[in-house]
C-alpha cells in the first residue's frame, strides 16, 4: 500500500511540471522576443554581408566559431553523464542523465546553425556537401555533428519510451492530439518483460556507441585548429585538450539547469544536495584533468619559446590579451577548483554561482583558443591596418552570438515542458529494487 | 662642468644635424650618367599608357611608396619611400625615372629584370600623370630596329659554357654589338632564373657565361633560355632559345598522385576506409537501433 501511494506521488510529482502556465509562456515570450531582435541583427547580416562584423583577413575566425567550438564542446555532457557515468555504475547520476541529455541535444543541434553565422553566402551551404572532401577536417566535422545529434535524440529517446506511455495515461486536462502523440511515440509499451529487455539492451548499445562519437565530434572540432601549423594550434594535445575543456563547461551548464529545475519545478526530493554535492565533485575531477591539459598547452611552448609561439605567448601572457587569460584560467578554473573542495561550497547556492563562472569562463576560454592565433599571421600583410591586427567583435556580431543561447533554452524549455525531465519509469523501478 | 656639458651636447647636435642633412643630400643624388639622363621612351605616354602604368605600379610599387599624392607610402622604411607625385620627383627627367627603375638604391629594388622596358615606360607614363605641366618627349630612336638583332647562342658540351654572338643586320651589312650589357636567364614557373652575372659584349659582340651542371630542365631536359641585350641604338633586346641542356627531370605534378590536397576523386586510400569504416558503423548502429524499436512495438501486442 505505501509503495503504491509513493509511486503515485513520484508521478504526481514528476508529471506536475507538464502543464502550460503563466511564468511558461512570459519566459518563452521573453525569449522569443530576445530571438527575433538577434534575428534581425542576422538579417543585416545577410544583407549587408560579413563587413557588419569585427572579421577580416586576419581574424576571419572570431566570435562566431568560438561560439561553435563552445556549443561542440558543451553537447558532450551527455556522453559524459548518461554514458561514462551510468556504465560504470554510477547510481546517482541516474536522475540527471534526461537533464544532460537535453542539455545535449540542445546544445548539439544548434551548434550546426552557429557554424552558418560565419558564412557570408550561407545560401551556398549545400555545396559543403555536393563538393565535398573527404580530405577535409570540415567535412568530418560535419559528418560527426550530424551523427551525434541524431544518436543523442535516440538516446533521450529511448529510454523515454515508458515515460511517454505514463504521460499518455496519467496527465490530465490533456487536448487529445497531442495524447495521441504521447500513445503513438510511446510505442506499445505495455511493460512487458521483453519490452523491458529491449529497452535496456539498446539503451546499453547507444550508451556504448556514443562515447567514441562524442570523443569524435570534439577531437575533430579540435582538429579544425591542430591540422594547421599556425601558432598555438598546431598541437598534438588539441583533441584530449578540447574534449577535456568540453567536459568542464557541460558539467557547468548541467549544475545551472539542475539549480533551475530543481527550484521551478519543485522537485527538491529528485535532485537532492547529496545530487549537488556529488557533480560538484565530478567538476573537481573534470577541472583538474583540464587543468592539467592547460598545463601541458601552455607550459611546453613555454619553455621552449619557439619564435612564431613566443609572439603568441607574450600576447597571452602579458600583451594584449593577457586580462583575459588569466581572468579565464584563474576565475574559470583554478579558482573553482579551490572552492568546491570544501564541503559547504557544494550546496545548490554556491554551486549556481560558481557553474556560472566556470560556463562564462569556458566560453572566453574558446574566445583565447581561435581569436590570438589568427592575429599573428605567419605571412604579414605589409601596411595592414590596425582593426585587421585587433580583433574586436561589433555589436551584430554579438547580438548573433546570442541567438544560439536563446535558441538552446528555448529547446531546452520546451522540451522540459512536454517530457519529466527526471525519468518517472526509471526512478519507480529503482524505489521496488531498493525495497 | 656645466658649461661644458652643453658645449658638449651642442657639439653632438651640430654634428648629428650635419650628418642627418648629408645624408638627405645624398638621398636625393642619384648620379645618373649623364648619357641616361636623356634617355626617352620611344613611345607617346596617352591615357592607355597611363592606364596601364597604373596596374604595374598597383602590383609593384605601391606596397611601399603607397597611392601618389596620398602621403601613404611605408613610414617605417628608411629612407621612406618618397611620394613620387611630389615635385622633387618630378624634377627628374624621364631618362633619370627610367635609371633609377634599372638600378636600384638598397630599399628602392632593381626593377630591370623584373618588368619589362615597355612596362617600365609604361609606369613612368603613369607618374607623369600627376604632373600638369609634364611635356613628354619621344624618343627619335626607331622602336623597330630592335628586330634587326639576332643573338646566336652555342653551347660547349665540355666546358658547359654558353657563348653568345649579338650582332644586327642592317642594310649596309652586320653590326656586332659591342660593350653592351647582356643577362642570361632561364625560365622557371614564376619569373626567371638570372644565370651568372650581368656582362658587357666583346668587342666581336661575344658574352660567355658558365651554365650550372645541375639545373633542371623538363623531362627531355630543355631549357628556355632568354636572352635581354641593352643597346643604346637598338634599344632592349629580349631573345629566347630552347636548349636541351639541363638535367631531364620528371617529377609527377602534385595532384597527379592520390593526396589531402586533391581533388575528391584522388583521397588517400587511408582516409576514405576510415571514413567510410566510421559512417558504415554508425549506419550498422541505427539499423540496429531502427529494427530494436520496431520489435519493442510488436511486443507491446501480444
Ligand atoms: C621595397 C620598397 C620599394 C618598392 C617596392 C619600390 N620603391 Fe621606389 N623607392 C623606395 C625607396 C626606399 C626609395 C628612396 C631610395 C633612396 O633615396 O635611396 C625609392 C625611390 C624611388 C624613386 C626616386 C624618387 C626620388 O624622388 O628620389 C623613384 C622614381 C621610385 N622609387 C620609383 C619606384 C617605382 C616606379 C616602383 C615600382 C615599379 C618602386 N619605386 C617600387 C622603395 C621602394
Amino acid at each position: 500500500m505505501a509503495t503504491k501511494s509513493n509511486t503515485d506521488k513520484i508521478t504526481t510529482d514528476l508529471l506536475r511540471p507538464i502543464r502550460l502556465n503563466k511564468s511558461f509562456i512570459i519566459w518563452m515570450g521573453f525569449l522569443g522576443v530576445s530571438l527575433v531582435i538577434c534575428l534581425g541583427a542576422y538579417g543585416w547580416q545577410l544583407k549587408n554581408g560579413m563587413v557588419v562584423t569585427g572579421l577580416g583577413d586576419y581574424v576571419s575566425w572570431g566570435m562566431y566559431i568560438s561560439n561553435f567550438v563552445f556549443f561542440v564542446a558543451t553537447s558532450l555532457i551527455g556522453m559524459l553523464i548518461s554514458a561514462v557515468l551510468g556504465l560504470s555504475g554510477q547510481k546517482w547520476a541516474a536522475p540527471l542523465a534526461r537533464i544532460a541529455e537535453i542539455i545535449a541535444l540542445a546544445f548539439a543541434a544548434v551548434a550546426g546553425l552557429v557554424i552558418i553565422s560565419d558564412m557570408g553566402r550561407p545560401e551556398r551551404l549545400l555545396n559543403v556537401i555536393i563538393h565535398a572532401r573527404i580530405q577535409s577536417p570540415i567535412v568530418w566535422d560535419i559528418t560527426v555533428v550530424s551523427v551525434y545529434v541524431l544518436i543523442s535524440a535516440l538516446f533521450l529517446y529511448i529510454p523515454l519510451i515508458p515515460d511517454l506511455k505514463i504521460c499518455a495515461e496519467k496527465l490530465e486536462n490533456l487536448p487529445p492530439f497531442a495524447r495521441k502523440i504521447y500513445k503513438a511515440l510511446s510505442l506499445n509499451w505495455n511493460d512487458t518483460p521483453e519490452q523491458k529487455k529491449i529497452i535496456k539492451q539498446t539503451t546499453r548499445t547507444i550508451a556504448i556507441f556514443i562515447i567514441p562519437v562524442a570523443l569524435a565530434i570534439h577531437t575533430v572540432t579540435s582538429w579544425l585548429f591542430a591540422n594547421t601549423s599556425r601558432a598555438g594550434w598546431d598541437s598534438t594535445i588539441y583533441g584530449p585538450y578540447f574534449v577535456t575543456g568540453a567536459f568542464v563547461s557541460g558539467t557547468a551548464a548541467v549544475i545551472i539547469a539542475m539549480y533551475f529545475f530543481r527550484k521551478n519545478y519543485k522537485l527538491h526530493d529528485y535532485i537532492t544536495d547529496s545530487h549537488f554535492d556529488m557533480i560538484g565533485k565530478l567538476l573537481v575531477l573534470v577541472s583538474l584533468v583540464y587543468l592539467y591539459f592547460n598545463l601541458n598547452e601552455y607550459m611546453v611552448p613555454f619553455y621552449k619559446m619557439k619564435e612564431s609561439e613566443a609572439i603568441l605567448l607574450h600576447d597571452l601572457f602579458s600583451g594584449n590579451h593577457a586580462l583575459l587569460f588569466w581572468s579565464v584560467q584563474m576565475l574559470g578554473l583554478v579558482l573553482p577548483i579551490i572552492l568546491l573542495l570544501f564541503k559547504k561550497m557544494r550546496k545548490p547556492q554556491p554551486m549556481l554561482l560558481i557553474g556560472i563562472m566556470v560556463l562564462l569562463g569556458a566560453w572566453f576560454k574558446r574566445l583565447i583558443i581561435v581569436v590570438p592565433t589568427q592575429e599573428h599571421p605567419y605571412l604579414p600583410i605589409q601596411n595592414v591596418p590596425l582593426n585587421f591586427k585587433i580583433y574586436s567583435p561589433t555589436l551584430v556580431e554579438t547580438l548573433i552570438s546570442i541567438a544560439p543561447f536563446i535558441l538552446v533554452l528555448m529547446i531546452i524549455t520546451l522540451l522540459a515542458k512536454v517530457i519529466p525531465i527526471i525519468p518517472v519509469h526509471e526512478t519507480i523501478e529503482h524505489l521496488e529494487e531498493n525495497k | 662642468m656645466l658649461r661644458t656639458n652643453t658645449k658638449l651636447r651642442a657639439t653632438i647636435a651640430l654634428i648629428i644635424t650635419t650628418f642627418c642633412f648629408l645624408q638627405v643630400t645624398a638621398g636625393n643624388n642619384w648620379n645618373v650618367p649623364a648619357d641616361k639622363k636623356t634617355k626617352n621612351s620611344t613611345f607617346k605616354f596617352d591615357a592607355n599608357t597611363v592606364k596601364d602604368g597604373e596596374s604595374v605600379y598597383t602590383k609593384n610599387c605601391v606596397s611601399c611608396h603607397g597611392n601618389p599624392t596620398k602621403g601613404n607610402s611605408l613610414k617605417s622604411l628608411n629612407p621612406v619611400p618618397p611620394d613620387l607625385s611630389s615635385a622633387k620627383t618630378q624634377e627628374l627627367t624621364d631618362g633619370e625615372l627610367f635609371y633609377i627603375l634599372n638600378t636600384g638604391r638598397v630599399i628602392m629594388p632593381s626593377f630591370n629584370n623584373v618588368l619589362s622596358e615597355e612596362d617600365r615606360w609604361k609606369v613612368i607614363a603613369y607618374i607623369r600623370s600627376f604632373n600638369k605641366n609634364y611635356v613628354q618627349q619621344v624618343s627619335t630612336n626607331d622602336a623597330t630596329k630592335s628586330q634587326l638583332v639576332k643573338a646566336d647562342i652555342d653551347f660547349n658540351k665540355n666546358t658547359n659554357r654558353l657563348t653568345i654572338t649579338v650582332k644586327a643586320t642592317e642594310k649596309t651589312g652586320s653590326v656586332l654589338l659591342k660593350n653592351d650589357e647582356i643577362a642570361l636567364f632561364a625560365n622557371r614557373y614564376f619569373g626567371r632564373l638570372q644565370i651568372g652575372e650581368s656582362q658587357r659584349t666583346s668587342a666581336d659582340g661575344v658574352a660567355v657565361f658558365d651554365f650550372p651542371k645541375d639545373l633542371p630542365g623538363d623531362k627531355d631536359g630543355n631549357v628556355k633560355l632568354v636572352v635581354k641585350i641593352n643597346d643604346d641604338t637598338y634599344g632592349e633586346i629580349l631573345r629566347l632559345k630552347t636548349m636541351q641542356i639541363g638535367i631531364p627531370t620528371d617529377k609527377p605534378a602534385l595532384n597527379e598522385k592520390r593526396a589531402i590536397w586533391n581533388v575528391l576523386a584522388k583521397a588517400p586510400y587511408w582516409i576514405i576506409i576510415l571514413y567510410t569504416s566510421g559512417v558504415l558503423a554508425f549506419g550498422c548502429v541505427l539499423m540496429y537501433l531502427l529494427y530494436s524499436l520496431n520489435r519493442l512495438r510488436k511486443a507491446g501486442n501480444n
